[in-house]
């Protein structure tokens, strides 16, 4: 969800305008079918008109129109209110596309020769986030983010620390390089989405098994309930506060741009961040140096994974009239090639087994998590997107009320239950 | 029916028709989904008025109409007391008067969007360094990210915007005013104060009504300018009514109930609005 916060500028009347306008270009000739194309990411826009071309010139009878619009988790909602869901769509894999998944928008794609090729932890991840009749296959993978540390090599070097493989040693680093004068982390807290990748990752290890589910199954008994943030995140919130008393002074006031660029300067030496922050860190400095580790977050190192996220996720509409060009066009994008190439320009992790291992340098860290399967999704995922987590999350991280953080997050869940009777489980 | 009334419908019916299809009728459709669980898409069931029980149990919405309130009130006393003054200062025997009036009238023709995202970067980076500068503490941050302190930022970045429209109500208001009044005023030797409280502001109290109303009807659906300023943080401190709205409705697939927060919301924003409306007007001057 992460590339996706910067909807702020954005009107929708803009968002809509624009979708109709490209939308109406043009007419197509003849026999050629045209496929409406949702493409979710502002930066990948170059990328996708790239592959559009070589798939109209193998398939002559089919013409695709990328429509990319800013805050697409809005316009795609708009869009389905009219009920004009595109033909082909890509979306970030995230709650908000688990939701309209489960409202049986998306066509089942499980039959797709190219479902089969997928890592089954990643499909289980995204499965997990929601789907139609909680059987059908929704969404395919193409590209997959990776949550973790990165970190300046140099300035590891420098003072001689070297990759925290644990809690402590996390901590540890942090003090050597506070010691020394030197940022440990780069704090960007004026986009409250940059609080989630650590809240996330420590959820991700430090929750009970099923925390999610039990948490639903309880409904709206919240006294009864047998888990809840107030009993099971304690530790999250300790340790995520820990993380945040190491800001850099004013760091309230910096926004991801800016956390960006002074990291790429290397002005601290760590950022809690992920594999999506590293084609922008590179767009402020091409020199930057730029390592990954993924979160230590308990005193096992075995304990460690990766919290991987569907960057870009694959869905056709329900609907269409087109349901084989559209086929075609899907397999096109999951083919071995497109997948790798696509991989390697927007810094991702490859979904599928065929593909080729993470090859950059910033994330070799972090790969080998990838090929063993050692994930988790984002626990943000499973939140319904109705509760403002990461506003709640920036006000616990600036004036560290824990018992408030976690009362006010039991009380958006359970409110929310209670107001959704029939559809308590979202 | 005469030629001229015939007229008079050919013109007003077309527009009765483009409003009814235009504003009517989304409006009901909106009230109509206000009782049902539609997502904004899919499915959906009509659940009857539960949507309404469940937004007096909702402290976020509770929050929020309190947030907005607390901005529009403060909001709209600094714009209309501000506007007042230059007013008067515009209405004045100035050199250059109407070069000062486009001047300040200029405000008002930018985008609040825009206006927004220029005082953000003020507030993020030129005023922080003032504060080091002078070593004043809670200046130093960002006061968009204080909690306490963000809403002002936005007040005075709505007040900035506004002041321009009412500034032109209040100067229109003020040329209505014949100047013998204050001819005799100063022969029976009335001072400044007293007339402004005797003539001037009695004279112009329709201007003042209807300033006093839009004021707080436009700051009471404040979204853009928070949208550019905070984003609705720090945390949810600074979230208008119009923001949760949006965000929920669109963003949080709470379509329904979201829309009941809406019905809600219209019936707060009329029912001020007349109440204002009356105990203002009661204090107008006839003439």
């Amino acid at each position: 969800m992460f590339q996706l916060k910067h909807w702020r500028a954005r009107a929708l009347s803009a968002a809509l305008a624009a979708v109709l306008l490209t939308s109406c270009a043009g007419p197509p000739a003849g026999n050629v079918v045209t496929l409406s194309f949702f493409q979710f990411k502002p930066e990948a826009v170059q990328e996708f008109a790239g592959l559009i071309d070589e798939f109209e010139a193998a398939n002559p009878g089919i013409r695709v129109l990328q429509n990319n619009v800013p805050d697409p988790d809005t316009a795609i909602r708009t869009l389905l209110v009219k009920n004009k869901t595109p033909d082909v769509l890509t979306l970030n894999g995230n709650a908000s596309f688990g939701l309209l998944a489960k409202a049986c928008v998306f066509a089942d794609l499980s039959q797709e020769p190219s479902a089969q090729e997928v890592l089954p932890a990643v499909q289980d991840i995204l499965n997990a986030n929601g789907r139609c009749r909680d059987s059908e296959i929704n969404g395919l993978p193409m590209a997959n983010n990776a949550s973790g540390i990165l970190y300046n090599p140099e300035i590891f070097a420098k003072y001689g620390v070297s990759v925290p493989q644990t809690w402590d040693g996390l901590i540890a680093a942090a003090e050597t390089f506070k010691a020394n004068g030197v940022a440990p982390f780069y704090m960007t807290l004026k986009d409250a989405w940059t609080t989630s990748p650590a809240l996330v990752n420590l959820a991700a290890q430090l929750q009970p098994e099923g925390f999610f589910d039990r948490l639903r199954a309880a409904g709206t008994d919240r006294n009864n309930s047998p888990v809840s943030f107030s009993k099971d995140y304690q530790e999250v919130a300790d340790k995520l506060l820990q993380l945040f008393t190491y800001a850099q002074p004013g760091a309230a006031g910096v926004d991801y741009a800016s956390g960006n660029k002074a990291f790429a300067d290397g002005k601290s030496a760590m950022y809690l961040n992920g594999s999506f922050a590293v084609p922008a860190i590179r767009a402020a400095n091409p020199e930057a140096k730029i390592a990954t580790f993924p979160y230590p977050v308990t005193n096992n190192p075995a304990n460690t994974t990766v919290v991987s996220g569907v960057d870009v996720t694959l869905a056709m509409g329900r609907e269409t009239p087109h349901r084989a060009e559209a086929q075609k066009f899907i397999d096109f994008l999951l083919s071995k090639e497109v997948i790798d190439r696509y991989a390697k320009n927007q810094s991702a992790f490859a979904p599928t087994r065929s593909a080729a291992p993470q090859q950059d340098p910033a994330l070799q860290g972090m790969a080998s998590y990838f090929t063993s399967g050692k994930l988790d999704g984002y626990m943000d995922h499973q939140l319904p997107p109705s509760i403002p987590l990461v506003n709640i999350t920036q006000q616990f991280v600036l004036d560290g009320d824990k018992a408030r953080y976690l009362n006010t997050l039991d009380n958006e869940w359970f409110k929310i239950a209670a107001r959704m009777p029939k559809r308590g489980d979202q | 029916m005469t030629h001229s009334s015939k007229a008079f419908y050919w013109m007003a019916i077309p527009a009765l028709l483009l409003f009814v299809t235009l504003h009517t009728v989304p409006a009901l459709t909106g009230v109509f989904f206000s009782l049902t669980d539609y997502a904004g898409y899919g499915t959906w069931t009509f659940i009857g008025l539960e949507n309404y029980f469940s937004l007096f149990k909702d402290d976020r919405i509770l929050s929020s109409y309190s947030f907005t309130f607390l901005f529009a009130i403060t909001t709209t006393i600094i714009v209309n007391v501000l506007a007042l003054g230059i007013a008067m200062l515009l209405n004045a025997k100035i050199k250059f008067q109407t070069a000062f009036r486009g001047i300040f009238f200029i405000p008002n023709v930018l985008a609040i969007l825009i206006i927004g995202y220029v005082f953000n970067f003020i507030f993020s980076n030129s005023l922080p360094l003032l504060g080091q500068w002078a070593g004043i503490d809670w200046l130093s941050t960002s006061i968009l990210a204080n909690k306490d302190l963000a809403w002002l930022g936005i007040v005075a970045v709505s007040a900035w915007q506004s002041i321009a429209f009412s500034v032109i109500l209040y100067l229109a208001g003020l040329q209505t005013i014949p100047a013998d009044l204050y001819e005799a005023a100063d022969l029976d030797g009335a001072g400044y104060w007293r007339q402004f409280r005797s003539i001037t502001f009695p004279m112009i109290g329709a201007f003042f009504t209807i300033n006093m109303v839009l004021a707080l009807k436009g700051f009471l659906q404040a979204f853009d300018q928070i949208v550019a300023l905070t984003g609705g943080g720090p945390g949810t401190s600074t979230e208008s009514v119009a923001m949760v709205i949006f965000r929920g409705g669109f963003q949080g697939g709470e379509y329904g109930y979201q829309m009941a927060n809406s019905v809600v919301y219209l019936l707060v924003i009329v029912a001020v609005s007349v109440i204002q409306l009356r105990t203002l007007q009661r204090k107008e001057v006839d003439f």
